[in-house]
């Protein structure tokens, strides 16, 4: 890694000696310069790569890399052949699907919590949020546990109880519903504080024109959240738009193949078929883009910002003995997305073997053993797995943590030249799905001779540059919240600037880069989308072990391996959102 | 169409059992009247005006607007916001982002089923009340904050409600834009005929727009009168201070007749001021005075004649603030001119009409 904290960030303008002006323009000049050759090593190669892979045909492993070839007649081949089409109206209609699922999910929820007497409203609230941390792999394999057409435990459940109701959840159906149920915490999240803002006068005003209750709703109530509906319904579609772990359990026994799945078969294939992945990545990245694109136009054009400064009292509706029924249902969405998987995954975890005759079965203590869990920590790989994870994480919130802490004290605090383009560029990748970072990074080190693939080090970079956004834009705000005058009064005192940063601005915004780096910590150890094509035999990680369990078929392990990580993360996220007093949660989902 | 609102013995405790923010509050709204609830925050002004509202349940006490009992808690009736038939002015103004102008004050004609020609001729009528009339068609997002409280009032008398309730309505106006709308906002309730109670911090408001204020503390509602009987005969010493009476001098009663009497202060000088009825001899007493109603170079012979020294000075363009010491302390007086009469350490003759002096039992607040 470049050194960036020895290199000193130039603000002419602002250094507190004239005379050196010249000196610092130059170490400014020098200071973005490292920071834009950074960022490209970083981004802008490996997308550049993934957009060379997608229009030549050759192998970048047996042939190299050239320019020799370069046709957009390939990536029009791709992009007619029926499968890829099909691969993308999969997507297009498990997330449009799962996206309203979520929105009437969050929706429904977000009233309840905020313009409802319902009982328990703060526990609703807190625990409602819990989906968000599940890793997507897992909630895949508790429910393909749960709902798989044959041997579900769900359907095992139904005939027990001599009900006729199946359930197939290795379906269009299943996708759309796991989706749905997982991802409507964002939706919940925006109107939810949409929500809050409102002034309440509004609502008011309404009443008192004669307007009932439901017209107030539907004519000023959600006319006003509209943005925040729109914002939270496409945040949603775009994060499902590049998870890969629900689709891959669910989907492949059915032969539904979405963009992402679709992707990482092409490089499995033999001979693996690398052009073809960067085009279909391509095409993901280009709809991803379009509405990240969309998003921000929904945000920045209608914002119904409120007139009044003071802080509004909640105005809670009186459901009366409804109240208890929104409760119900409340109770009956955490049992679904939260018990219900977990207990699966316990059965699934503990039981030497997961056929269940009967109900009676179910509670016989004498089928229950840490047998799987004893293989689990036996198999050396399960091992290896954790340590690399562990040691990726590491890597990722340092490197991850300094650059963007490096980033963000530039962007927001230096006026050093190139500082917008900085900024446009770690912007990037928000539009760039994991799983896209992941084949860019394939393409853009799998043929050079640097010896990073094969590395632990690509794995850290990819993820450094996939989660550059959130962390520089979290170290940001706590960066603007530290006043100007702070760093002045230093330089009044007779500091120079490095020295003002490591004495003032550091230690002022350490809560933040702490929070910084461990939400990065956490991150890294969860994602799945780009290590799927960077990992290989000896820098295995978690996600990918785990997919290798499912996929071998052993469902004990997969189990066992899931609640590993599940404990892992809970232990790691309670800890990072106490260090960062609850302000990381919306991060932490957006990594699918 | 305006209706008389009349309120008994008003309760409304927000948790139970704790401090109620209005205890037994009655007053009248004649038809066609304004009145002006006037008092600090958190004296429960607010509270009362979202009441009769309907947007918060009263604990005890009735409220009738017009015929019809809107509120008692004790029989059960509790009519919803939307058919009590009355307009309300906000003070974050709540007029809807997402609709223009005409769109917010027809709003109100919608849910009533009205539309067409006649809806349209009142929404016209009322934005040519508030002076919108070639604002229609803008989206209320690009109006200013005073245009959009313009709106708020033209949506809120559009279907002539029986009674029109205004909460702090200027009070995020800034201050040039809130005189001029204030002076307006009478003419214009008036000039609808509209019975109206018009919630407010500020005196100067409350001066310039009610028929009459009542005046509210802790939930209390200490005097209801004209704005000149507030001003120049309040009820306690709590009206006397927050109308501007200044300067309170300890002293004893020592006789009184009828509404007048001698109070001799601690310093030992004797007035003779106005005297609150329940005062009797020998009690103690505090006397409020107003910096304006002290006349300075007072003849010989002039009603309380005291001598007094200018022990301070403060010019304040158009009038002149003196710190005067007399009756043991310091008093402050105010003289309106441009001019400056007197210096510091200068003797200076004061005298204080029996009217604008007013005592009170000490022990009460």
């Amino acid at each position: 890694m470049p050194n960036n904290t020895t290199v000193m960030p130039g603000m002419e303008a602002a250094a507190p000696d004239n005379r050196l002006g010249g000196r610092a323009r130059l170490v400014g000049r020098i200071w973005s310069l490292s920071l834009l050759a950074l960022l490209s090593f970083l981004v802008i190669y490996p997308v550049g790569m993934l957009l060379l892979g997608a229009a030549t045909s050759r192998n970048p492993v047996v042939d190299g890399v050239s320019w020799d070839d370069v046709s957009s007649s390939h990536f029009i081949t791709v992009l007619t052949n029926p499968n890829v089409l099909l691969a993308l109206s999969n997507s297009l209609i498990a997330c449009s699907g799962g996206t309203a699922l979520a929105v009437a999910i969050g929706l429904f929820f977000a009233w309840i919590v905020v313009r409802t007497n319902t009982p328990c409203k703060a526990l609703i609230a807190g625990a409602g949020m819990l989906p968000l941390f599940v890793p997507p792999l897992v909630a895949g394999v508790a429910w393909s546990l749960l709902g798989s057409p044959k041997t579900g435990l769900l359907n095992t459940l139904f005939a027990a109880m001599g009900l006729s109701w199946r359930i197939d959840l290795y379906s269009m159906t299943g996708i759309i519903s796991v989706f749905g149920m997982y991802y409507a915490p964002y939706v919940y999240m925006f109107t939810a504080s949409a929500l809050r803002n409102m002034d309440p006068s509004l609502e008011e005003a309404a009443e008192i024109s004669g307007a009932s209750a439901l017209r107030t709703m539907f004519t000023v109530t959600f006319p006003l959240i509209l943005p925040a509906i729109i914002s939270s319904a496409l945040l949603s579609f775009i994060v499902m738009l590049g998870i890969y772990g629900i689709p891959a359990v669910l989907g492949s026994s059915a032969n539904i193949s979405v963009l992402t799945t679709y992707i990482f078969a092409l490089t499995v294939w033999t001979p693996p078929l690398y052009n073809t992945a960067a085009a279909v990545a391509v095409i993901l990245m280009v709809v991803t883009g379009f509405l990240v694109w969309l998003q921000g136009k929904v945000i920045s054009g209608r914002s119904f910002t409120t007139v009044a400064g003071k802080a509004f009292r909640p105005r809670a509706l009186n459901l009366g003995p409804w109240r208890f029924l929104t409760l119900g249902l409340a109770i009956l969405y955490l049992f679904v997305v939260v018990v219900l998987p977990t207990i699966t995954l316990c059965i699934a975890a503990f039981r030497k073997f997961l056929f269940i005759r009967n109900l009676p079965a179910l509670f016989d203590t004498k089928q229950y053993s840490l047998g799987h869990f004893e293989k689990l920590f036996a198999n050396t790989a399960t091992i290896d797995s954790i340590i690399n994870t562990m040691e990726v994480g590491i890597i990722t919130a340092l490197v991850g943590g300094l650059l963007s802490f490096a980033i963000g004290y530039t962007i927001t605090r230096s006026r050093a030249p190139g500082r917008k383009m900085i900024d446009l560029i770690v912007t990037i990748p928000v539009a760039i799905p994991g799983l896209v970072i992941g084949v860019a990074y394939l393409w853009a080190w799998i043929g050079t001779p640097f010896g990073l693939y094969g590395t632990l080090w690509i794995l850290a970079l990819a993820f450094v540059a996939r989660f550059l956004p959130d962390t520089v834009k979290a170290l940001s705000t706590s960066l603007l919240q530290i006043h100007k005058e702070l760093e002045e009064a230093a330089w009044i005192s007779g500091r120079g600037m490095l020295s003002t940063i490591t004495s003032i601005v550091l230690p002022l915004a350490r809560p933040g880069v702490v929070a910084a780096m461990t939400l990065l910590f956490v991150l890294a150890i969860r994602e799945l989308g780009s290590s799927l094509f960077l990992y290989t035999s000896g820098t295995i990680v978690m996600a990918v072990q785990l997919l290798n369990f499912y996929e071998g078929g052993n469902t004990g392990l997969t189990a066992a391996f899931s609640l590993v990580q599940m404990v892992l993360l809970g232990v790691l996220i309670s800890f990072t959102t106490w260090l960062s007093r609850g302000g990381s949660s919306a991060s932490v989902g957006r990594s699918g | 169409m305006s209706a008389e609102l009349r309120i008994e013995g008003l309760d409304k405790a927000f948790i139970p059992g704790a401090r109620p923010a209005v205890k037994d509050v009655s007053f009248t709204v004649g038809a066609g009247e304004i009145v002006v609830l006037l008092g600090p925050s958190g004296c429960g002004k607010t509270t009362t005006l979202r009441c009769v509202a309907g947007l918060e349940h009263p604990t005890a006490g009735v409220i009738r607007i017009g015929e019809t009992i809107v509120s008692a808690p004790k029989q059960g009736i509790l009519v919803p916001p939307r058919s009590r038939n009355i307009g309300m002015v906000f003070q974050s103004y709540a007029v809807w982002p997402h609709m223009t102008v005409r769109q917010n004050v027809a709003y109100p004609l919608k849910t009533r089923k009205l539309s067409g020609a006649e809806a349209d001729r009142k929404v016209a009528g009322a934005l040519e009340l508030v002076g919108l009339e070639d604002y229609a068609h803008r989206s209320v997002t690009t109006l200013s904050g005073g245009q959009m409280q313009r709106v708020a009032l033209a949506r809120a008398v559009v279907y002539e409600p029986q009674l029109l309730l205004l909460d702090e309505p200027l009070s995020n106006l800034d201050a040039m834009l809130r005189l001029r709308l204030r002076d307006d906002l009478r003419k214009i309730v008036k000039a609808a005929g509209l019975t109206a109670l018009y919630v407010t911090h500020d005196q100067t408001e409350a001066v310039v727009l009610g028929d009459r204020i009542g005046v509210m503390r802790d939930g209390n509602m200490l005097q209801m009168a004209t704005p000149q009987e507030i001003y120049n005969r309040p009820a306690d010493l709590f009206v006397a201070g927050f109308t501007g009476a200044s300067n309170v001098l300890d002293g004893t009663l020592s006789s009184r007749d009828g509404a007048y009497g001698l109070v001799r202060t601690n310093s030992g000088d004797v007035l003779r001021t106005w005297i609150a009825p329940t005062l009797t001899v020998g009690a103690a007493v505090k006397l409020a005075l107003r910096p304006e109603n002290l006349r300075l170079d007072a003849p010989e012979g002039a009603e309380n004649r005291f001598l007094a020294t200018v022990r301070q000075r403060r010019y304040l363009g158009t009038e002149t603030a003196y710190d005067l010491a007399v009756f043991g302390g310091d008093i402050e007086v105010r003289e309106f001119g441009t001019e400056v009469r007197h210096a510091v350490g200068q003797a200076v003759a004061i005298s204080i009409p029996q009217d604008a002096c007013w005592a009170y039992a000490a022990a009460a607040s």
